[in-house]
């Protein structure tokens, strides 16, 4: 550990086919993230940063290129394993939070974990565990719908962080939420980031929210335009 | 196991669907059962008898041709048959008498029966000892011997009739020019798979009005002749020798065991089987569709879920369990009410009541539920596949970006 | 009004559920007008078979052929009433005839009754456009029979040139293949009177006499005279009302079939409510959109409404239609009047159209109310923001 970086792109270009014609999203892309860094994805609509981010978290693959994630080269997994590969090491946080509706807060934080081996107890308590981090206590009864969105993101992101993936991918997570939940949303992702060394990538369209990474990309037509390394900003 | 919380909260999810579309399979379900019940238990009922050895002998030139009643006696005479005493050791007055009995329909209307009612002219002294499943009590069958132009009839006839011991039961014949004024003096209890709403009267009081009025038009007819066999492996010869020693009379006869003879009655509704056969098999399909429907429609409803829960790193082969688990549990709900229903249903109620004449019972068969079941989980499955492997497709990205 | 061609265009969008729609319903309905369509093929047959002036003579007290007994002497008795009419060589129509039902075997090995009727030389004068269409009439006396044409090959030894064996004693050649204007003959086999008294010992005797009167006014003075005077003591009933009293089988038919019917609608309509609340449920925000240009309420009532039966009316179409090649066949089934085998010839016809189109409609209807009533219960606002 500690050695490679967690995250390798190397010559990455993605392109989409649309009735006949080639839509370059990403040419030749070049990046390497280290263990522990909270990356910022900027860039405007169709710079390609989900793309980019569903690359890092095996949702896509690329056209050309190779994208080695935490050792592993998605490109030479088959479908199945990459799924499992996910289960194990990626975190997804999404902007409309995409909970279950049907299921409680302590059971969709516990979906990701009926992949693993675990006992039911122990289940129990990796789910109470990621709650308490995100602060949602006593919610676990409560079903999406009872829940203001603020409190459905924080759900959310107990779900990601539930199985300890290594690497945590959100896209726009503060997208749908109001400044002040937003606030408490960046807070606690920056927390992850302090205290449990989670590399996290986020694509935001949020300054405010960017200031909040470690490390600021730019992205715009598929290229990288900017790589900052920034100060982060303690909430104030 | 562990999956099965999300799998019926989804059931729950869209109520109103899942109520409708196990209502759907209810419905079909329970006009398959209807109908296969009604083939299954000809089938069952004729399969039941043959432990009775029971052999009837009927005119070889179709049941509507006579049979002499001179022909009772010859049966009677013939090694292997039982006795009344063997049958039933109670009754001593006639222990020695061969358990054989005339066996004719008369067919008559009771009051303004639209149809011809189940009435046979049979040997009073015999049948009961034959017939050993259908019971009468001592007394009744004692009152019943004694009187010439008494009768017994069944205890459905009897409720349907709202008959009791001691009234008149008047036919009017449809086969005979004679009528029957008949008084009843028993009411028989037969197993719920025999028929319980027949008459049985003195076959003597036919013949002799026929004689005395008709100048014996007629007369002299045993129609069928029902016997019991002291064991089984006694019936092949004497089914054989039976019919050798007719074969060269005026009125040749044809005997098979009673199951046989049953078969061949349901046999007889020739391509209304086939037909029965085919109608439920379009409904099986039909069923198919609907539920694939509703299936579909709740999938694409969820292609955002099914979209997080691949990213989560739900697998494929996952993702299509968990859709093809749901559409079985809903279809089998409807399995459980349409089937097992249905049997619960006919159990407590008395279908034959409502169309007399046609069903002399009807219930439904632990088999043909089981069927139903069965078809049910069968629907299901099937109807899951296509929903199921279209959720297994979704793709990803393209299912998350729904959403933006 | 919302145009129709908003809905044809929203059921080619969802095509799949469209189509599993359609195939479901389709079949519901076909299942149901298979056993309309013989329904009617029975009732069509029993019309044909009964002329306005002809009469069915039985023995007092039995309701059809097959318990009917008297001698064979009053049949020349009956033939000197005046009144009956006559064919072109003079012959009083007035066919004494003979009827055995004996348990036979079909080509498929079950068994059934079939009747074998014992004709009088006059008797197929007496049927609807009575036809040998293969082989020749039969000699008196020889044992040979003439075989309907639905019957041929249905049975074993039916097939002309074939030899139909019937219990100990009955055997026949056939030796002809004839059609009856699609009557009630069809479902029997004709042979000489003669013949089958002598081999189911009633010589003397015949099961009814048919014969036909030369006006309405002969018919009905035939009547009386049969069955008010001393001379006769016989039934004798209109033909048409003798098939009609025959109707059982109809009616056991026609029991199954609108049983078959009503269930398999209502559960269709559930299958169409089932898919038109999902598409309510997928165009929220369209209806919203709809209301806020200015389309009425009951514009989307009438608009998902319309919709359902559209979608059912496709489905009731093919299930209609896909029962036409049924016309090709013939089923045989039990009488439960004589107790046998009566052949029945499919009739695509306004019943089974009527089948077809009533359940197309309670299923559209009923299945489509109340979706298009949660449509017009939307609330405008809420449904603009639906996602």
């Amino acid at each position: 550990m500690g050695q490679e970086p967690a995250i390798a792109l190397r010559g990455v270009c993605k392109e989409y086919r649309r009735e006949q014609i080639k839509i370059p999203v990403l040419t030749d892309l070049k990046l390497t993230v280290d263990e522990g860094e909270f990356l910022a994805l900027m860039g405007p609509s169709g710079s390609g940063k989900t793309t980019l981010l569903n690359l890092l978290a095996g949702l896509d693959r690329p056209t050309t290129g190779e994208v080695v994630v935490h050792g592993q080269d998605l490109a030479q997994m088959s479908e199945g394993q990459i799924a499992r590969w996910r289960s194990r090491n990626v975190g997804f946080i999404f902007q409309l939070y995409n909970l279950i509706p049907v299921l409680t807060a302590f059971e969709n934080v516990e979906m990701p974990l009926l992949l693993t081996s675990l006992s039911k107890r122990q289940r129990r308590e990796n789910v109470r565990t990621a709650l308490r981090v995100v602060g949602l206590e006593g919610r676990e009864d409560h079903f999406p719908r009872q829940l203001s969105g603020g409190q459905e993101q924080r759900v959310a992101i107990a779900r990601a962080i539930v199985t300890d993936p290594y690497l945590l991918v959100a896209d726009e997570p503060t997208g749908d939420l109001d400044r002040q939940s937003a606030e408490e949303i960046l807070e606690l992702m920056e927390q992850l980031h302090r205290e449990f060394q989670k590399t996290i990538v986020m694509v935001t369209h949020d300054p405010i929210a960017a200031r909040r990474a470690s490390r600021l990309l730019k992205l715009d037509k598929g290229k990288l335009v900017g790589d900052v390394i920034q100060a982060q900003e303690v909430a104030s | 196991m562990k999956y099965l919380v999300y799998v019926f909260r989804n059931i729950r999810r869209n109520p109103v669907r899942t109520l409708l579309t196990v209502a759907s399979i209810s419905i079909c379900l329970f006009l398959m059962m209807l109908l296969l019940s009604y083939l299954t238990i000809n089938t069952e009922v004729a399969h039941s008898l043959s432990d009775y050895n029971r052999l009837i002998t009927m005119s070889s030139q179709g049941f509507t041709q006579p049979v002499p009643i001179a022909n009772v006696a010859t049966v009677a005479a013939m090694e292997g048959i039982a006795t009344v005493g063997e049958l039933t050791p109670e009754d001593k007055e006639h222990r020695d008498k061969k358990a054989v009995s005339p066996f004719s329909w008369y067919g008559g209307r009771y009051k303004d029966d639209s149809m011809p009612g189940s009435q046979f002219g049979i040997d009073p002294e015999t049948i009961f000892a034959i017939m050993v499943e259908m019971k009468l009590p001592p007394d009744q069958l004692k009152a019943f011997r004694d009187d010439k132009t008494g009768c017994v009839i069944g205890k459905k006839l009897a409720k349907d009739k709202n008959l009791k011991i001691g009234d008149p039961y008047p036919l009017k014949g449809t086969v005979y020019e004679f009528n029957l004024d008949l008084t009843i003096r028993g009411i028989y209890d037969a197993p719920e798979n025999r028929d319980n709403r027949m008459c049985l009267y003195h076959w003597a009081y036919l013949d002799e009005g026929l004689k005395r009025d008709f100048q014996g038009r007629a007369a002299g007819n045993a129609g069928t002749i029902y016997f019991k066999c002291k064991d089984a492996a006694a019936m092949p010869g004497l089914i054989k020798k039976i019919d050798d020693s007719f074969r060269n009379s005026s009125t040749p006869t044809k005997t098979q065991t009673e199951e046989a003879f049953a078969q061949m009655f349901s046999e007889m509704i020739g391509d209304l089987q086939t037909l029965i056969v085919a109608v439920g098999m379009a409904v099986v399909v039909s069923l198919i569709c609907v539920c694939g429907v509703a299936m579909a429609m709740s999938m694409r409803e969820r292609t955002t879920e099914v979209a997080v829960l691949k990213a989560i790193g739900f697998g494929r082969g996952l993702v299509l369990a968990l859709v093809l688990v749901e559409a079985v549990i809903v279809s089998t709900l409807g399995g459980v009410v349409g089937a097992l229903g249905t049997k619960l249903l006919f159990d407590q109620f008395d279908l034959g009541s409502l169309v007399p004449g046609f069903l002399p019972f009807f219930y439904v068969p632990w088999t043909t539920a089981l069927f139903g079941l069965g078809l049910a989980v069968l629907i299901g499955f099937v109807s899951g596949v296509l929903p199921a492997w279209l959720a297994a497709q979704t793709s990803v990205i393209q299912g998350l970006r729904k959403v933006v | 009004m919302i145009p129709i061609k908003y809905n044809i265009r929203n059921l080619r969008r969802r095509w799949v559920t469209t189509t599993l729609t359609i195939i479901g319903t389709g079949l519901v309905v076909a299942s149901s007008c298979i056993l309309f369509g013989m329904v009617e093929g029975l009732q069509q047959s029993l019309r044909v078979s009964g002329d306005p002036n002809d009469l069915m003579v039985l023995r007092k007290g039995s309701t059809n052929e097959t318990s009917s007994y008297f001698d064979l002497s009053k049949v020349v008795e009956l033939a000197t009433i005046p009144g009956i009419a006559r064919d072109e060589k003079g012959r009083p129509l007035c066919a004494g005839e003979l009827v055995n039902i004996p348990v036979c075997e079909r080509a498929n090995g079950s068994r059934a009754n079939l009747i074998i009727r014992g004709m009088d030389p006059i008797s197929p004068a007496l049927r609807p456009n009575f036809k040998i269409i293969e082989g020749r009439t039969i000699e008196p006396g020889k044992g040979e029979c003439l075989v309907a044409k639905p019957i041929s090959g249905r049975f074993k030894g039916t097939r002309l040139g074939e030899t139909l064996k019937c219990g100990e004693r009955e055997s026949y050649r056939v030796v002809g293949v004839f059609t009856a204007g699609g009557g009630a003959a069809e479902s029997e086999v004709w042979v000489d009177r003669n013949d089958l008294a002598r081999n189911t010992q009633r010589t003397g005797f015949v099961s009814d006499v048919q014969l036909r009167a030369a006006s309405a006014a002969d018919r009905d003075a035939i009547q009386k005279t049969i069955q008010t005077g001393t001379q006769f003591n016989l039934l004798a009933m209109k033909e048409s009302d003798y098939y009609a009293d025959q109707q059982i089988t109809g009616m056991v038919l026609l029991v199954i079939g609108s049983v078959i019917a009503v269930l398999l609608s209502i559960g269709a309509m559930f299958a169409a409510a089932n898919t038109m609340f999902a598409a309510v449920k997928s165009r929220t925000r369209e209806i919203g959109t709809l209301r806020a240009l200015g389309f009425s309420r009951f514009d989307v009532l009438l608009c998902f409404l319309g919709e359902s039966i559209l979608l059912c009316s496709l489905g009731g179409l093919l299930g209609w239609l896909a029962t036409l090649p049924m016309s090709a066949l013939t089923f045989g089934t039990n009488d439960f009047n004589s107790f046998a085998e009566k052949t029945i010839q499919f009739r695509f016809g306004p019943l089974v159209f009527a089948v077809a189109f009533a359940m197309t409609m309670a299923m559209g209807v009923f299945g489509g109310l109340f979706p298009a009533i949660r449509a017009i219960r939307l609330d405008v606002i809420k449904a603009l923001r639906e996602v």
